[in-house]
């Protein structure tokens, strides 16, 4: 199993621990990743809203590079694997878009044939081949009650995002993360509007203060629930909880008090990588606590 | 600046398909914490007075780009290339707000979304070579020859 593997930019500018564990793991899972001199993906949260154009040229300059080398793009972040998937949609079915782009690339030497696939490490590793592998390389499990959180680019637009897998009302409810975890001995647990944004776009782009007021607004969901910590595939929505509780903290007196976990973080953990070692030690909120009660320590 | 043709990205006809259910607007998760335009105000906005009042007005930037509200449309309407068309719109003609206007010039300029600052020590201490440079020269070729420059200068 080989891909390409597509950092972005939050993950390895802001969080190379979730690259790190991530190499780890698919190590072990004799997942083989390769890479390229990718540029940033370019955020359908930005970019696109801007200039379309621009995004969709600079998406399919990305995966043009895969494309030369035959690989699929292997992602993880639901920012990113929402703009490569979309815009590697939209090229395969629009001819006329497909002609456009092509000829904005033809000066870089690259040009679009609509020959390799886009996917999301969650996705890599719920593949049933990879799920044996995933039990084999167990050595422990990770004894905690948690709650998922997709990100709402992982996902929607379903149509785009998993048009094969789409319900009666042509919607998709993503449960990988809460299987996946389920396999190493996470308990998940569901929480009201399981599904709401962690308010980043919002933040970024345009109101700091409206975007953690909804941040405020999912964590209280969660925290009503019995859920000790959530586990995320998507660096924009680990800092919106991350750094969210430590600023809702100063502006509101909320209590910090839910680590969040990059997915590859806990099978890490499950396959016996220490807690520095996957990289929770750079974590604002503290799992240390949490850990100690349980088998695995810190 | 010219604008653009924004019913070439997005088929008029579908507004006519909207019947107000506010499904849309009440799921918006930017509707709850500002005072947002939501989804069934901007489509009545275009039907009634043009789509320019709504790309004049920088609430039509309030938005989590979440597509939730896509996703709850009973009639289906492809509301979430209605709004892209529309913030490319008002983008075009200058309305773009402060911090997403950086984030892009940062993008344009490096090719990333995030300033690199002190990244070889924190990719150190992970155990990780330092992060390659982006290819700028090429990406800003790209990026000019498919007219960004109409919206930021770069």
């Amino acid at each position: 199993m080989r891909y390409a593997i597509f950092l972005g930019c939050a993950i390895p500018i802001k969080y190379p621990g979730f690259e790190a564990v991530t190499r780890l793991v698919c190590e072990r899972l004799g997942i083989e990743l390769v890479d390229l001199p990718f540029s940033c993906c370019p955020p359908s949260t930005s970019l696109k809203l801007v200039h379309y154009d621009s995004w969709l040229a600079l998406a399919a300059r990305n995966i043009c590079l895969a494309e030369e080398q035959g690989l699929d793009i292997l992602t993880l972040c639901s920012g990113c694997v929402n703009t490569l998937k979309e815009a590697n949609h939209v090229l395969k079915q629009n001819e006329g878009k497909r002609r456009r782009i092509n000829r904005i690339l033809e000066d870089s030497n690259h040009c679009f044939q609509g020959s390799v696939n886009v996917t999301h490490i969650l996705d890599v590793l719920y593949q049933d081949s990879v799920v044996e592998k995933i039990i084999k390389e167990k050595v422990r499990d990770v004894p905690l009650r948690i709650g998922c959180h997709y990100g709402c680019h992982y996902f929607r637009p379903p149509k785009v995002m998993y048009p094969n897998e789409l319900s009666d009302a042509e919607s998709y409810v993503p449960v990988r993360m809460d299987h996946l975890l389920s396999i190493i001995g996470v308990e998940p647990i569901e929480y009201s509007r399981k599904f709401l944004c962690c308010g980043s776009p919002l933040g970024a782009n345009i109101d700091l203060e409206a975007g953690y007021a909804i941040t405020r607004q999912k964590l209280g969901y969660i925290q009503e629930r019995d859920i000790q910590a959530v586990s995320v595939i998507c660096p924009s929505c680990f800092e919106q909880f991350d750094m969210g509780q430590i600023v809702l903290a100063k502006k509101s007196k909320d209590r910090i008090k839910t680590p969040i976990f990059y997915l590859t973080q806990l099978i890490g953990l499950a396959f016996g990588l220490s807690p520095k070692d996957v990289g929770l030690d750079v974590h604002r909120v503290k799992a240390r606590k949490l850990l100690e009660e349980t088998s695995i320590g810190w | 600046m010219t604008d653009i043709k924004i019913w070439k990205h997005f088929n008029r006809e579908s507004l006519y398909e909207c019947y107000q259910c506010a499904r849309c607007t009440g799921s918006c998760p930017a509707m709850e914490v500002a005072p947002a335009f939501g989804p069934r105000e901007t489509i009545l906005k275009c039907l009634g007075l043009g789509h320019e009042r709504v790309v004049e007005d920088e609430r039509v930037w309030l938005c989590c780009t979440c597509n939730v509200c896509e996703d709850r449309c009973p009639q289906k309407i492809p509301i979430c290339d209605l709004l892209v068309a529309l913030r490319n719109s008002a983008a075009r003609r200058g309305n773009i707000p402060g911090r997403l206007a950086m984030a892009v010039e940062l993008l344009a300029k490096t090719g990333r979304s995030m300033i690199v600052h002190q990244l070889d020590g924190m990719r150190a201490h992970h155990g990780l070579a330092p992060l390659p440079a982006a290819p700028v020269d090429e990406l800003r070729k790209i990026l000019r020859k498919a007219g960004l420059q109409q919206v930021i200068e770069f």
